[in-house]
């Protein structure tokens, strides 16, 4: 019989004391890295200069002017496009979704191109524009590849599907982008090339303040949904009949995701890998409760895109690494290295 | 609990009208060759596939119009098997869709052997195992939220539950299917294939032939070598059961 002993075996899903520990440990690091963010870069400035007082104007100008902006910016665009990440692998039940690989962040990256290219200059406000053209593009990437996913059902072939359907995105999305840059004027093609290789360097607190309310709405649209997430995992048919309203979750989800990666693209450019990478990784350590993982991975992917910023201003200085070819050279192997290990378990 | 009036599909694949009624304490067995409807049967029992005509009611309320969450209280699913794409482990799972107590995980990992299993990722475990893991989340689900003040301890829907077993294995989890009814006074229906599980173990049985009930009541009555020969396209050699109630059939060589 059941001893009373064995009745505290089991660690509840969810321990406040665990949770608390790692979301307040990821937050102390990331503020360490912010620290650490702020003080470095090609003019050097002490956070403790601007606190006191003794700093010079233009330290004072170039720290709030742009690099504050920048660091927000980072963290804004790390949670988003982690957290998404993590979200997708819920929604497709599978460790290999990601924003970049199923093509939403090209499909609303190619838009944004093409709103720069057919746009610029001509309407007031067109950076928002830009934001709306990075949300339509990639809704539509996520419609098409839910599409695809629906009616594939469940199983390997579904996953393969995906991530071919993915692949043929990005392709399309390539060749568009190299139309657009073939039929740009010598401006916005240089735009475009500074834009596309994924950068933070284009923070200022008009469109900042702006993508961070914004990314804020999405990010808890996102941890709103973790409990749903959790339940999806057994399938439709049996969490359909553990309380879940699949269509509504997967609306939810769809619409923070592309809202959120959409922004993130018209802003930054396509980061790569960053959304496969960390929710990858936070996984192994923490187990796949989404209650956890959610804003574990936001908390994370802040945290690898801020120190990721911070090397590619800093590395080359005066010279800048564009962020998101320090992160795809990062991801790439990571990714290859998680297939082949994958082959060998099957 | 569960009363069925003339419920049907009419598109593909289609259900005949069905009447019926599913009481608390009592085992049921949906049986019939593949493609039958079985499955689809057993969806629209369980809300996840509405009926086109006709009505379903859970103690005395349309399906259709108890909310999700409510009806989550009231009767779980365990469908066929899908692989779970994330690595958790066994008691974790078996707590997704409810919040049960340390208490009631052990007690079902101890109903279906799976105490040494607790704490082992589900993706490592294999398949029989895996199936029993979910069957014991069905049964935590309905078990930890039922209300205080429900009467019947709710609608367990199983689908193939033995696929994947050991005649060991489908023996004790058959036995546990029907002491949780009558334990919880719980309603159980299963999707079986193998009709001498079903002759031995169910109070009735449900005989689905291209979408349309034919034929229902006591196992002896329904499981008629005669019917099944006929229905199946199989050749039987009857077995002289000890009980009358329960006759087994074998396949001819």
């Amino acid at each position: 019989m059941i001893t009373s002993a064995s009745h505290d075996r089991y660690r509840p899903l969810l321990p406040l004391s665990r949770t608390a520990r790692v979301l307040s440990g990821l937050t102390l690091a990331l503020l360490i890295a912010l620290g650490w963010g702020a003080a470095s870069g090609a003019l050097g400035v002490s956070p403790w200069a601007l606190i006191n007082g003794s700093a010079d104007e233009l330290s004072v100008q170039v720290w709030w002017q742009l690099r504050l902006p920048r660091l927000l910016l980072g963290v804004a665009v790390g949670a988003m496009l982690a957290g998404s990440g993590a979200a997708m692998q819920g929604l497709f039940r599978n460790p290999l979704a990601d924003p970049t690989l199923l093509g939403l962040a090209s499909g609303a990256g190619l838009f944004v191109a093409l709103w720069i290219v057919l746009f610029q200059g001509s309407a007031a406000g067109s950076l928002y524009g830009q934001f709306a053209a990075g949300f339509l593009g990639a809704l539509s990437v996520c419609l098409v590849v839910f599409g695809i996913a629906k009616r594939q059902g469940g199983g390997s072939a579904a996953v393969m599907s995906l991530l071919l359907a993915g692949l043929a995105i990005n392709t399309l999305a390539g060749a568009g982008g190299g139309v657009l840059a073939f039929i740009a004027s010598d401006d916005q093609l240089r735009q475009l090339s500074l834009w596309g290789m994924g950068t933070l360097t284009n923070a200022l607190w008009r469109t900042t303040a702006v993508a961070l309310a914004l990314i804020a709405v999405a990010l808890w649209l996102l941890i709103r949904s973790a409990r749903e997430l959790d339940l999806l995992q057994l399938g439709e048919s049996t969490a359909h009949a553990a309380g879940l309203d699949a269509t509504c979750l997967k609306r939810r989800v769809v619409v923070a995701t592309s809202l959120g990666v959409g922004l993130c693209v018209a802003l930054t450019g396509v980061i790569g890998f960053l959304g496969l990478l960390v929710p990858h990784c936070l996984r192994l350590w923490l187990g796949p409760g989404h209650r956890l993982l959610l804003p574990a991975s936001m908390l994370g992917g802040a945290l690898l895109l801020v120190v990721a910023d911070t090397l590619a201003r800093t590395l080359g200085a005066p010279a800048e690494i564009p962020v998101g070819l320090l992160t795809s050279l990062l991801g790439g192997p990571y990714f290859l290295y998680l297939l082949m290990r994958r082959n060998r378990a099957c | 609990m569960l009363t069925l009036h003339k419920a049907s599909f009419t598109t593909t694949p289609s259900i005949a009208p069905l009447d019926g009624t599913l009481r608390p304490g009592e085992l049921l067995a949906i049986v019939g060759p593949n493609g039958a409807g079985k499955s689809t049967l057993l969806s629209m029992l369980s809300g996840f596939r509405p009926c086109e005509q006709g009505e379903l009611h859970l103690d005395g309320k349309r399906l259709s119009e108890w909310p999700i969450n409510e009806l989550a209280n009231r009767r779980a699913l365990v469908a066929q098997q899908e692989l779970p794409g994330f690595d958790w482990q066994t008691f974790e799972l078996v707590s997704l869709g409810s919040n049960p107590s340390n208490a009631l995980i052990a007690e079902l990992l101890h109903d279906l052997d799976l105490t040494h299993l607790a704490k082992r990722s589900v993706l490592s475990l294999s398949g029989g195992e895996r199936q029993r893991v979910m069957i014991a989340r069905g049964a935590c689900q309905l078990l930890s939220r039922r209300s205080p003040t429900a009467k019947d301890g709710g609608l367990l829907l199983l689908d193939e539950p033995t696929s994947a077993l050991d005649i060991g294995q489908q023996q004790r989890l058959m036995r546990q299917l029907r002491a949780w009814a009558e334990r919880h006074h719980m309603a159980i229906v299963c999707v079986l294939h193998d009709l001498n599980l079903a002759s031995t173990y169910a109070d009735r049985v449900w005989l689905l032939h291209q979408g349309q009930r034919i034929a229902h009541g006591s196992p002896a009555l329904v499981l008629d070598p005669a019917t099944i020969a006929e229905v199946y396209d199989v050749e039987l050699l009857p077995i002289n059961s000890r009980n009358a109630a329960a006759p087994l059939l074998a396949l001819t060589p």
